[in-house]
């Protein structure tokens, strides 16, 4: 049974503007995919159905086969979605305070809340940053700092919008690393980009948007050669194989 | 204004810093009372003392609050030279400017000191008290208090100052956009202010929207987590400090 199914799926917004339409797509549980498409194709809008941010016009979104509606919050918690800007996710004063600020409002108890953020700082190596304020860190260590924030919240899926907009290269390696690890780890993640060639050789899927529809979907070496077609640049040179697709040595 | 130490958290590990946050406010609210109360010299002197004090086990940076209190030195300034002025009586005997009256700079000190006091004690509870911990004594306190909704202003003030200097950095940077795109040639003050504020409260309204959605992508409710307060005896002790400071003020 697949972790994530969307049938259908529309979204319509109020301008009549069709964001996304007739979107079936099935996730089996430990699958990384990419999901690639020019700006405007529906990327986002995708991702915030999968975590019921948005509710869809036309269509359904299942997790773990049950729909997203029967039980929106525990859906929140098994989908963690990682948002393109960090700054809008940081909502605590310090890095702790932040990480807690998920655990909290599933109104854990106060000394689970303490050992799931110390466990989660851990796994993204920001223990030692756990006072200082969030605002004071650099790209790639607030994007460590808001996977945490959704760690706490043990998801099964880890869906991550555009990670690598805006950070240098040290940046991207450390989320990349951290990405990895977590697919390592067992979890789903679902990574949306149109930056195939930091990424790509990790994936076992990608799947490319195009005008708010699902226009290919594949393994990375047979897809990545329309990818252009699509507004989404081609990385391969000549000869070149998807496994050396990456950031990470 | 990650630069800036005035009126902001700095973690320390210091008994100022481990005290229960509601004694805290507790405090603070006692020994600004007493500075509104003081009226004698030995009233200031030992309130002074109190806030030096307690700056000092606070290991506060002192020299960089006082760089920030210039500020806060100007309208001080200001007070006393319009108390000076303006209150009638008679002239400070052998002193030039005879429009001075001793009353009125008397008062006009006295109220200077008011003010210095309640300053350094609200920087002292702002630089030991993270925003959590003051967000969940609000939420304590208001807790009793029917047809409140402690949780939401919790988070509504919880929320304003983690903003505040997300905001300060979208000012800063549209400045010196405008600043590169020779904003300084439009003379009309009016027109300048328009092209700041516009796109600002148009960004910051965006952006309030993104972390409505971020905060309901981690499942945002208000039934959660309590906050858990550990009062220990040194917590009393200063809290006793406080209220005989503030019976020896007003007896």
């Amino acid at each position: 049974m697949p972790i994530v199914e969307t049938e259908n799926l529309t979204h319509i917004f109020p301008d009549g503007t069709i964001a996304i339409q007739d979107i079936s797509l099935k996730i089996n549980k430990g699958e990384f995919v990419v999901i690639a498409g020019a700006n405007g194709s529906g990327k986002t809008v995708f991702a915030r159905h999968l975590n019921g941010l948005l509710k869809p016009t036309k269509g359904s979104v299942l997790i773990d086969g049950k729909p997203i509606t029967e039980n929106i919050i525990e859906a929140r918690r098994k989908v963690g979605l990682v948002f393109q800007n960090p700054d809008s996710q940081i909502v605590g004063q310090t890095v702790a305070e932040d990480v807690a600020f998920g655990p909290e409002n599933l109104n854990l108890p106060a000394n689970q809340v303490k050992a799931v953020v110390k466990e989660s700082l851990e796994a993204v190596g920001l223990s030692r940053f756990s006072t200082r304020s969030p605002h004071t860190l650099s790209g790639g260590e607030k994007r460590k700092l808001a996977i945490a924030g959704i760690l706490a919240m043990k998801p099964k899926v880890i869906i991550f919008d555009e990670p690598f907009t805006g950070l240098d290269y040290p940046g991207v390696v450390q989320v990349l690393k951290q990405i990895v690890k977590l697919h390592n780890m067992g979890h789903t993640i679902l990574l949306i980009t149109h930056e195939l060639e930091k990424v790509l050789a990790h994936a076992d899927r990608l799947v490319i948007m195009h005008k708010g529809k699902l226009v290919e979907d594949g393994k990375p070496e047979d897809v990545i050669y329309h990818s252009e077609n699509y507004g989404v640049r081609m990385p391969l040179n000549d000869g070149q194989k998807v496994a050396t697709l990456t950031w990470l040595k | 204004m990650a630069e800036i130490t005035f009126f902001h958290y700095i973690h320390k590990d210091t008994v100022l810093h481990r005290m229960d946050g509601r004694l805290k406010l507790i405090c603070l609210l006692l020994l600004s009372l007493s500075a509104s109360f003081a009226s004698k010299l030995e009233h200031y002197l030992v309130l002074l003392f109190v806030v030096i004090f307690a700056l000092l086990i606070a290991k506060l940076p002192i020299k960089a609050l006082l760089k920030d209190i210039k500020f806060f030195g100007i309208i001080i300034l200001i007070v006393i030279v319009v108390d000076a002025f303006n209150i009638p009586g008679d002239p400070i005997p052998y002193f030039p400017v005879t429009s001075i009256s001793t009353k009125g700079l008397i008062t006009g000190l006295r109220f200077a000191g008011r003010l210095t006091i309640i300053i350094l004690v609200c920087a002292v509870i702002t630089g030991t008290t993270s925003l959590m911990t003051l967000r969940n004594v609000v939420e304590w306190f208001l807790r009793p208090i029917p047809f409140v909704p402690e949780v939401r202003i919790a988070t509504m003030i919880s929320l304003t100052f983690t903003l505040i200097p997300v905001i300060f950095d979208n000012l800063a940077e549209m400045m010196y956009a405008q600043k590169a795109r020779c904003v300084e040639l439009r003379k009309n003050p009016i027109e300048r202010i328009n092209f700041i504020v516009f796109p600002l409260l148009s960004q910051t309204l965006r952006k309030a929207d993104e972390i409505v959605y971020a905060m309901e992508a981690r499942c945002y409710s208000e039934v959660r987590t309590r906050a858990v307060f550990k009062t220990n005896k040194i917590d009393w002790l200063l809290l006793a400090i406080c209220i005989s400071v503030f019976l020896f003020v007003i007896l």
